[in-house]
C-alpha cells in the first residue's frame, strides 16, 4: 500500500522537464466496434508539469484519459511510464504506478458519504473477522487533512455525496486523486461544474500539485480562462489524433480554438 | 484564493432537519410505526395476540421469511435480484432430507452440505450473470424452475420425506429458557457495546467529534432494552425459540458485515455505480458472486428451519412449485423493511421489520378468523404502501433517501 500524500514543505522533484517524461504516450490507437476513438494519439507528461489536453466533443479526450487511467485497453501504440513500457489492464494498475484519475462523470458513489468514497477500494481496515473493520476514525482524520489543505473544511464528511452540489461532489472526486502519493494527477474537465472562483482554486490547487513535483492532465472546453490561463503546455486533438501542440504562455485563446475546429493558422503540427 | 467554495454555512456542524433524518438515520420510522399500528389493532380485535405464547409463535413464523429477505438482501443492495432463493430453500431441504432419511447421514453432516450446495448454486447464477451478461432476473427465473424440477426429482415415490426423529426436528422444537436465555442476550449485549465503544474510542482517541448521545447512549441503552423486552416475554412462554436466535446471530452478523467491513461497503458501492467501484479497483463480479452466495447459504439454511418446522419436506418446500408466497413474501419482507430494488440501499433491520409486518398481518387475521385471501390481499397492499410513503417523503422533505 503506497504511503499517503504527504504536504510536505519540501518539494519532492520527480524527474526533470528535460529528462524522462513520467508518461509517453506514443500512436495509440483504441476503436469502439466501428468507432475508432482514438488514431494514434500521442502525449508526453513530464513531472512538474500541467499538459491541457483540447478538442472538439468527440475527439477522444476521455478515451485517451481512459487508456491512461487503465479504463480501457489500447489496440496498437505504446505506452511506457517513466520510460519503461508498460501494461495497464485495469485502473488498480494504473493506481499502482501512481496515476490517479478524476474522471469526466467523477465516478462516485451517491450512496456513500465523502470518506468512504475518498478511500473506495482503498479502505484503512483492521484484520478479517466476517470481513475488515474499516478504520473509520483513522479514514476520516486522513480526509480532514486533504480537505483542509483543499481549503474544503466546511464540506460535511458524513452526508451522502448524492445529495451534494455538483462543485462539492467535483472536489470529493479531486480529494480522492491526491489522497494517495500520486506521480500523475489527471483530470478529465475538471472545472466544468464550477464557478468562476471554484474553478480559479482548482487552477491554483493543480499548479500547487505541479509545483511538488507531479504530473497533470486537464482536459478542459473552458480555452480562454483556464487552458490558456492555468497550464504549460496545450495539446489539440482532432478525430483522435493529436493535431497542434503550443506553450500556454506563448498562444492566445483564439489560436487554440482555430486548431481545435481546424482553422490551423498558427499552429505548429505536432510530431 | 482564501475563499471556501459553494457552501457558504459551516455544513459540516449544521444540525440536520427533521427531513433529512427520515430519509436517513430514521428511516425505519414508518416501517416501525407502521407495525405497531398493526400491533395495536390486532390487540384491540383479539384478546389472545399480545400474549407470550403467540408472540414467541409470530416471531418463529416470521423467521423462515426473515432470513430469507436477509440473505436477498445482499443480492437486492449489489442490484441484482434472485428468483431462485425459493427453489433454493425447497431443494436444499429435500437434499438434506434425502441425505438423512435415504442415506443415514447425520443432521450435523446433510445440514451443512445443503448450505454449501445452496451458496455454490448461488455463486453459479452470480458467474452466469457477470460472465455471460445475461440479467439476473432471467438467469434466477430459469434456474428456479430447473431447481423446481431437481426438487420433484429427488423426492422419493410417496412425495415427501417425513423428518421425524431424525433430529432434525430438534431444530424447530430447541427452546432457551430461564436464565440461560438472559445470558445469551447478555452475550450478546456485550459483543454489540463493544463494537459500539470501540468505534466511539477511536474516534476520541483521533480527536474527532464524538456522539455521545445518538452514537454511544442511544444504541446502547436502546438495544439493552429492546432485548430486555423480547427476551423476558418469550421467557414467559417457553424461552427463545432457537430458530428466532439462528434469525438474531445472522442479523447482527450480517448488520456488521454491511455496516462495518470493507466488503459492505463495497456492496453498498457496486449497487450504486458499479462503474465507480471497477475504476476504484474493487472486483465487482466477485462482490456480486458473495452475494448471491450468501442469498443462496442462506436461503438453504431457512429451508433447513422450514423442514424442522413442518417434520418433513415435500413438494410444498420452499414454497412449491415457482416459489409460491414464499418468494414473493421474501422479496416483499425486504422490500417493505427498506431495502430498494434498484440497489445500494436498506439496512440489515429491513429483513427484521419486514418479516415482522408479514409476519402479524398473518398471524394477526388468523387470530381474527380472517381467511387467507384476505391476508395475501393485505399483505400485497402494505407492499406498496411501504414503498409509497417512501417516496412520498422523499418527495415532500426534497431529499433523496440513500
Ligand atoms: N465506451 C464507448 N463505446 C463506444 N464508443 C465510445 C465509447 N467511449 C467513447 N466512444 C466514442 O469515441 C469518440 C470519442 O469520445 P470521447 O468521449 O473520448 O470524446 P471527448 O473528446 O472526451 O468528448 P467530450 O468533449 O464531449 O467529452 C466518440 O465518438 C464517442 O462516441
Ligand atoms: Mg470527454
Amino acid at each position: 500500500m503506497p504511503p499517503f500524500y504527504i504536504f510536505s514543505e519540501e518539494k519532492v522533484l520527480l524527474e526533470t522537464k528535460n529528462g524522462t517524461p513520467l508518461i509517453s504516450m506514443r500512436n495509440i490507437k483504441k476503436s469502439f466496434g466501428s468507432v475508432h476513438a482514438l488514431q494514434g494519439a500521442s502525449l508526453n507528461v513530464h513531472a512538474g508539469e500541467i499538459v491541457a489536453l483540447v478538442g472538439d466533443n468527440g475527439a477522444g479526450k476521455s478515451t485517451l484519459v481512459k487508456v491512461m487511467a487503465g479504463v480501457h485497453g489500447w489496440d496498437a501504440g505504446d505506452y511506457e511510464f517513466e520510460g519503461k513500457p508498460v501494461k495497464i489492464k485495469n485502473p488498480s494498475d494504473a493506481n499502482n504506478l501512481g496515476i490517479q484519475t478524476v474522471y469526466q462523470d467523477l465516478a462516485l458513489c451517491d450512496n456513500l458519504d465523502a470518506v468512504q468514497n475518498l478511500f473506495l477500494g482503498r479502505e484503512l481496515a483492521g484484520p478479517k473477522i466476517f470481513g475488515s473493520r474499516v478504520r473509520r476514525a483513522a479514514c476520516e482524520v486522513r480526509a480532514k487533512e486533504v480537505m483542509a489543505r483543499m481549503r474544503l473544511s466546511n464540506l460535511s464528511l458524513s452526508r451522502p455525496v448524492g445529495a451534494m452540489s455538483g462543485g462539492q461532489r467535483q472536489n470529493i472526486a479531486i480529494a480522492r486523486s491526491i489522497l494517495w502519493t500520486p506521480k500523475v494527477v489527471i483530470l478529465d474537465e475538471p472545472t466544468a461544474a464550477l464557478s468562476h472562483s471554484a474553478a480559479a482554486q482548482v487552477s491554483s490547487l493543480i499548479r500547487t500539485l505541479a509545483d511538488e513535483g507531479l504530473g497533470v492532465v486537464v482536459v478542459s472546453h473552458d480555452i480562454h480562462h483556464f487552458v490558456v490561463e492555468a497550464t504549460d503546455r496545450i495539446e489539440v486533438m482532432r478525430l483522435g489524433a493529436n493535431v497542434a501542440s503550443f506553450k500556454s504562455s506563448d498562444v492566445t485563446g483564439e489560436q487554440v480554438v482555430n486548431a481545435m475546429v481546424g482553422g490551423d493558422e498558427g499552429a505548429n503540427l505536432a510530431g | 484564493m482564501t475563499e471556501t467554495l459553494d457552501t457558504p454555512q459551516p455544513e459540516a456542524h449544521r444540525k440536520r432537519t427533521f427531513g433529512e433524518l427520515l430519509t436517513s438515520d430514521l428511516r425505519a420510522l414508518p416501517v416501525i410505526i407502521g407495525l405497531v399500528a398493526l400491533w395495536v389493532f390486532f390487540a384491540t380485535q383479539s384478546d389472545v395476540f399480545l400474549t407470550a405464547r403467540n408472540l414467541s409463535n409470530l416471531f418463529v413464523q416470521s423467521t423462515v421469511v426473515g432470513i430469507m429477505a436477509l440473505g436477498l438482501m445482499f443480492v437486492l443492495l449489489v442490484k441484482e435480484i434472485d428468483l431462485s432463493v425459493a427453489a433454493i430453500n425447497g431443494v436444499t431441504a429435500v437434499l438434506m432430507a434425502k441425505l438423512v432419511v435415504e442415506f443415514g447421514f447425520s443432521p450435523w453432516i446433510s445440514i451443512p452440505i445443503a448450505i454449501v450446495f445452496g451458496a455454490a448454486v448461488g455463486s453459479m447464477s452470480a458467474r452466469w450473470v457477470t460472465f455471460v451478461g445475461v440479467p439476473s432476473f432471467v438467469v434466477t427465473l430459469g434456474l428456479g424452475l430447473a431447481l423446481n424440477g431437481v426438487q420433484l426429482l429427488l423426492l422419493p415415490q410417496t412425495a415427501r420425506y417425513g423428518l421425524l426423529g431424525t433430529g432434525v426436528e430438534v431444530i424447530a422444537q430447541t427452546k432457551i429458557s430461564g436464565a440461560s436465555a438472559w445470558l445469551v442476550l447478555a452475550i450478546g449485549l456485550a459483543v454489540f457495546s463493544s463494537l459500539v465503544v470501540s468505534s466511539m474510542a477511536r474516534r476520541k482517541k483521533a480527536g474527532l467529534s464524538v456522539a455521545v448521545m445518538s452514537g454511544l447512549i442511544l444504541p446502547i441503552v436502546g438495544g439493552t432494552v429492546f432485548g430486555i423486552i423480547v427476551v423476558a416475554i418469550l421467557n414467559s412462554h417457553q424461552g427463545i425459540p432457537l430458530v428466532t436466535l439462528t434469525f438474531a446471530i445472522l442479523l447482527g452478523i450480517g448488520g456488521y458485515v454491511l455496516k462495518e467491513t470493507t466488503f459492505g461497503l463495497h456492496i453498498y458501492a457496486v449497487g450504486n455505480n458499479d462503474e465507480a467501484a471497477r475504476r476504484a479497483g474493487i472486483k465487482v463480479e466477485n462482490i456480486k458472486m458473495a452475494a448471491f452466495a450468501i442469498a443462496g447459504g442462506v436461503a438453504a439454511l431457512a429451508g433447513v428451519i422450514a423442514a424442522s418446522r413442518t417434520l418433513g419436506v415435500g413438494v410444498f418446500s420452499g414454497g412449491g412449485i415457482g416459489g409460491g408466497t414464499l418468494l414473493l413474501e421474501s422479496i416483499a419482507a425486504a422490500v417493505i423493511g427498506g431495502v430498494s430494488l434498484f440497489g445500494g440501499r436498506g439496512s440489515i433491520h429491513a429483513a427484521l421489520l419486514g418479516a415482522l409486518v408479514i409476519g402479524s398481518v398473518q398471524n394477526g387475521l388468523n387470530l381474527m378468523g380472517v381467511e387467507n385471501e384476505i391476508r395475501l390481499i393485505v399483505t400485497g397492499l402494505l407492499l406498496v404502501l411501504a414503498v409509497s410513503i417512501d417516496k412520498l417523503i422523499e418527495r415532500f422533505t426534497g431529499q433523496q433517501s440513500f
